[in-house]
């Protein structure tokens, strides 16, 4: 086939599409839907520019994944972490610490965040600086980015109390 | 430099492994298998020329029931051909009998390729440089292939012919990798040099030792990134068996190494520099090994 018509499911809302099958996931969500918040930088998946979270907040490189192969597939962006516009706890987080400077790669910071919270509430330093391993930041050195994701455990909603599907929405 | 677009093909989704089979029988040369596609998608961004791509591309999305990494005392570990390397960094088992494969698993490339990069990819990739293929080539294993004619089962000892290059032929799929179910005494290691941790490895290197008490009994050396593929390290193993682990073996142990290796120059390092570390980084995982017995 050179085309396949596929469902996904984007920050909670369903886009039925029907894709090139050498498209990458990263050119239907920048291209098909304009969805520019998800950033081109290596296309080779060296530096996370292009990160999404898959499914259950699990990291991947966009550029290095077939949209043809995601049919039925749950994708967060960094722009699913806001609410209604709103920016989360680690977006917050990011602006506090001025863990922004030109902002190519916050995306897939705040993405990466999101991932390593969601399995580990009080990382260590170390263990901030390994699960960012994968995204490159060419400005800021990266203190004030290990800073904004201590803050960001430091902010998180407590998960205490609630459903298990209330505990998904936390993660992501 | 390439575009770094993906250029045309036809994208297959075979349902089941019989069916990827055929259409490997069908298509054999003209075909690319795809897991999770992290060294895949690079390689077709970057083909030089038409001929190095394909017609068709096979992604093994849609086949089920091969994303395992299975434990058994007695039969060993069964990895599926779509496992990754998170979920195999996920078994305990896998951290706490194949310490080696785990070490390279963590360590591997970063989060967003260990989440979709699998295992198998890594051996069918035959790059010198994949950790996770120094790794089980000191531990041992065998890869199941099927074919039309049905299943067959190659020693990773015989699983590398050149670069690029395994013994897989066009028309049989990778399935699992069985590795061998651990002993008592056998004692494995892994370590890396590299620039940064998420660059590919300058070199790499992985050891099992069979031990009784302070001696030797057996030994599997495997040095990566200092030669066309994975490299066993059978003369220096040699000089291992059947001795106690003093200093002075350990030396002539590293002193061997750089004799027994062909590195290249490239942009991840020298021959010359991979020389003067290779015995030193063995000797080290050697240590390791025996240290964390």
């Amino acid at each position: 086939m050179k085309n396949r018509d596929i469902t996904l499911h984007i920050n909670g809302e369903e886009c039925r599409l029907n894709v090139a099958v050498n498209r990458t996931l990263l050119e239907v969500l920048r291209d098909q839907l304009g969805m520019t918040e998800t950033k081109y930088g290596c296309g080779t998946g060296e530096c996370g520019a292009c990160t999404v979270l898959l499914e259950d907040g699990k990291a991947i490189n966009s550029c290095l994944t077939l949209a043809a192969t995601m049919d039925g597939k749950r994708i967060t962006t960094a722009a699913g972490l806001s609410d209604f516009g709103r920016v989360n706890h680690i977006q917050q987080a990011f602006i506090d610490e001025a863990a922004i400077q030109c902002g190519y790669c916050t995306p897939g910071m705040v993405l990466k965040t999101a991932s390593l919270l969601a399995t580990n509430r009080d990382p260590s330093d170390e263990e901030i600086r390994h699960a960012l391993e994968g995204n490159i930041c060419r400005c800021t050195g990266y203190e004030k980015i290990v800073k904004a994701v201590r803050k960001a455990a430091r902010t998180m909603p407590a998960p205490a109390a609630c459903g298990a599907e209330t505990c998904t929405e936390v993660a992501q | 430099m390439s575009s770094r677009i993906l250029p045309d093909f036809e994208l297959l989704l075979p349902q089941s492994v019989p069916e990827a089979v055929e259409l490997l029988a069908a298509h054999r040369d003209r075909i690319t298998v795809m897991a999770g596609g992290t060294d895949v998608m690079v390689a077709m961004k970057f083909a030089q020329s038409p001929a190095q791509l394909p017609d068709y591309l096979m992604s093994l999305e849609h086949v089920p029931g091969l994303a395992y990494v299975l434990f058994d005392p007695d039969k060993g570990l069964r990895i599926g051909a779509k496992a990754t390397i998170a979920e195999l960094l996920a078994q305990a088992e896998v951290k706490q009998h194949y310490r080696a494969l785990w070490n390279a698993a963590r360590t591997f490339a970063t989060v967003q390729v260990r989440n979709t990069a699998t295992v198998l990819g890594n051996l069918l990739r035959a790059s010198p440089a994949g950790d996770c293929s120094c790794a089980i080539y000191a531990i041992g294993g065998t890869v199941a292939l099927q074919g039309p004619a049905g299943r067959r089962e190659v020693d990773i000892d015989d699983f590398w012919l050149s670069y690029g290059v395994t013994a897989r032929r066009p028309d049989e799929l990778a399935v699992e990798l069985i590795l061998p179910p651990p002993a008592a005494g056998s004692r494995c290691a892994f370590k890396r040099m590299t620039r940064t941790n998420e660059d590919l490895a300058k070199l790499n290197v992985a050891v099992r030792l069979e031990m009784a008490g302070n001696t030797c009994v057996d030994a599997r050396l495997a040095m990566g990134c200092v030669a066309p593929t994975p490299l066993r390290l059978t003369k220096t193993e040699t000089l291992l068996k059947g001795r106690e682990l003093t200093a002075e073996v350990l030396q002539s142990v590293a002193a061997s190494v750089p004799w027994e290796i062909d590195p290249i120059d490239d942009k991840r390092s020298t021959a010359e520099y991979r020389r003067q570390v290779s015995g030193v980084l063995l000797k080290r995982a050697i240590q390791e090994a025996c240290g964390a017995a």
